[in-house]
């Protein structure tokens, strides 16, 4: 084994991790954004496990990468890796929607150690990403900024604002990764206002464009290891992925867009997905 | 009070689907979820627009339309449409004076565990700091369904509240009338007059039943239409209560809670005023119950302040 398998399999535990993790919250809570948040998990395990330069015991490390969950619905599985990497201690998963005033509520927040921006409103990501991105130019500082955003989300004209100008600032520390689950609330976005042509849009904005299978962990690695793909550019990840994925009844269901599994369907599946026991104070 | 509940948001959709069905200028434009028109979308899908999530293209579109003659309704989280869509509300219809109607839903505390981005409690103050909107707070899906109804008999631009797909208490009949603009008497009393609007209504009315168990006596105003505020209806009970409580599931800046102020600060001086309502702060994340008792905002809490307000005869109440 050489150390790319090594990491490979850490980050592949890491997002299954992320899968049951949010599974568990969300049928605790009887709420929350389960389809969402399973199409990103691998994308967030690789990212914390495999790319980042980040100090969980000192979150505001002024040199870390940063990572913006601009798609804000998705964040049970924010909450999962965070928690993984030590951001937290892992008994707070508990308090997702099921506690008032909570850390962990429906939509994430600068309270809570790791979440770098307060999101849940759609099309802010980018811009603020940007933001961060002007200030490591400012400050000479080499980190980089991540943004994910949905792929539904792009239709709010917020982020081509953003994305036109952070490639006139020549931002080659900006990378938006793309959940292109094809999907969003109510339906195919193909079907709602079309994203397509959507790889030229981005080269058509000035910014180096990949599109990868976003659930393939060493294409995700080898893809997010090699920004900025040119200098001087931004760099945009279409990451192909599965809304739902790892959750047969949720995959590719426009319904599970917000829908968790009920509590007998958590325990019919507990074995084969080898769930945790809900009743659980900490997992 | 009926056991039968509803939401807000099926009523909405069966007036819409009837005021369609007569009228073939109404149209209707989404921002992703069409899903709030309900069977129109089925029934009439040629006068259906999505444009995407795109809440100010949304309302730009709306403008087009209503500009050619159409009568759009547009609905969206009330936040995305208050303030992510406000310049264009502002500029597209609000100041050409158009005929279209914007729905704002999971207002008050409707949205529970989504957190501040998503909780409505600041949408009145933005729309109402912008001339020209009529503003409804329906207090159930009956009135609700008559407020839809009532906003396309009216000719200009109409913001209203809707609340989420959860069903609510149903307080009011077939016989209850809904006008614009006019306050409705639900209970009368003579200690304290309530003045509250939507969600917070059903709380106002059980606070109401605590307070006559303690033996104080109030008279609790619908106030469904935040604007045009009913004055007259304000003037004639201030005239003899003098202590006024005001409820709103919303921050006591801006909303319904101030525009009683205004109106009280100039023609009723010495009338004493007590705004209950979110204090100055976020919303946060919980149940509807949970955040409406950590806002003090649920019957108990209406009704121990009132008590309080009422035996405390120093003017210097704060809120
Ligand atoms: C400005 C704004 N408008 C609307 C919403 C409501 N909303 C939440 S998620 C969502 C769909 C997002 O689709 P997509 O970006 O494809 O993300 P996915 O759910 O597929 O992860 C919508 C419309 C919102 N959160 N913010
Ligand atoms: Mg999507």
């Amino acid at each position: 084994m050489n150390l790319t398998e090594d990491k490979i399999g850490a980050i592949m535990k890491a997002a299954e991790r992320i899968r049951k993790d949010c599974i568990w919250m969300s049928t605790r809570a009887g709420t929350g954004h389960l389809g969402p948040a399973l199409s990103i998990a691998d994308i967030l395990a690789t990212l914390y496990v495999g790319v980042m330069k980040v100090d969980p015991k000192n979150p505001k490390w002024p040199d870390r990468d940063r990572l913006i969950l601009s798609k804000g619905h998705g964040c049970l599985a924010l909450y999962s890796i965070l928690s993984q990497v030590g951001f937290f201690d892992r008994k707070y998963l508990g308090d997702f929607c099921t506690k008032c005033d909570t850390l962990l509520p429906g939509h994430p927040e600068l309270k809570l150690p790791g979440v770098e921006a307060n999101t849940g409103s759609l099309g802010h990501g980018i811009a603020i990403g940007m933001g961060m991105a002007l200030a490591a130019k400012l400050d000479g500082k080499q980190y980089r900024v991540f943004v994910v955003t949905g792929d539904g989300e792009l239709q709010e004209g917020s982020n081509w604002e953003a994305a036109m100008a952070a490639a006139h600032h020549k931002l080659d520390n900006l990378v938006v990764i793309v959940d292109r689950n094809r999907l969003q609330l109510g339906d195919l976005t193909e079907n709602i206002s079309k994203l397509e042509p959507l790889e030229e849009k981005w080269k058509s904005f000035g910014w180096r464009v990949k599109s990868i299978n976003g659930h393939d962990i060493k294409e995700l690695l080898s893809t997010l290891n090699d920004v900025p793909f040119s200098i001087g550019k931004p760099s945009a990840i279409i990451a192909n992925t599965v809304k739902g994925k790892g959750l047969k009844i949720a995959e590719n269901k426009v319904e599970w867009h917000y829908k968790v599994l009920t509590k007998e369907q958590y325990e019919g599946l507990k074995e084969e997905l080898a769930l945790e026991e809900l009743g659980n104070e900490r997992i | 009070m009926r056991e039968f509940k509803k939401s807000t948001r099926t009523s909405f959709a069966e007036a819409i689907l009837e005021v369609g069905s007569e009228n073939k200028d109404v149209v209707t434009v989404a921002a992703d979820s069409a899903s709030r028109y309900g069977d129109f979308v089925k029934k009439f899908p040629e006068r259906c627009f999505n444009v995407g999530i795109a809440e100010q293209t949304m309302i730009g579109v709306a403008a087009g339309l209503a500009l050619c003659g159409k009568i759009p309704v547009v609905t969206s989280y009330a936040n995305f449409l208050a303030f992510r869509a406000i310049e264009q509300v502002r500029v597209d219809i609000a100041t050409a004076d158009l005929n279209v109607k914007m729905v704002g839903t999971d207002t008050g505390f409707s949205s529970a565990w989504l957190g501040f981005t998503h909780l409505a409690l600041e949408d009145v103050a933005a729309i109402r700091s912008i001339p020209n909107i009529v503003i409804i707070d329906p207090a159930d899906a009956t009135e609700a369904y008559l407020a839809t109804k009532a906003m396309f008999e009216y000719k200009g631009p109409v913001y209203m509240r809707l609340r989420g797909r959860k069903d609510e208490p149903v307080l009011f009949g077939g016989d209850y009338v809904f006008r614009i603009g006019e306050g409705k008497v639900l209970k009368e009393g003579h200690d304290v007059l309530i003045i509250s609007s939507g969600s917070a209504i059903y709380e106002s009315l059980i606070a109401w039943e605590i307070l006559r168990q303690k033996g104080i006596s109030a008279t609790v105003v619908n106030m469904a239409t935040i604007r045009p505020l009913d004055e007259a209806l304000l003037l004639e009970i201030t005239s003899s209560v003098r202590s006024v409580v005001t409820v709103e599931h919303h921050n006591i800046t801006g909303g319904l809670g101030s525009a009683v102020a205004e109106l009280l600060a100039e023609k009723r001086p010495n009338v004493r005023l007590l705004r209950m309502g979110v204090k100055d702060t976020f919303g946060t994340a919980g149940s509807e119950e949970m955040l409406k008792a950590h806002f003090g905002l649920d019957a108990k809490a209406i009704a121990e302040r009132v008590e309080v307000f009422l035996k405390n005869d120093c003017e210097n109440e704060v809120s």
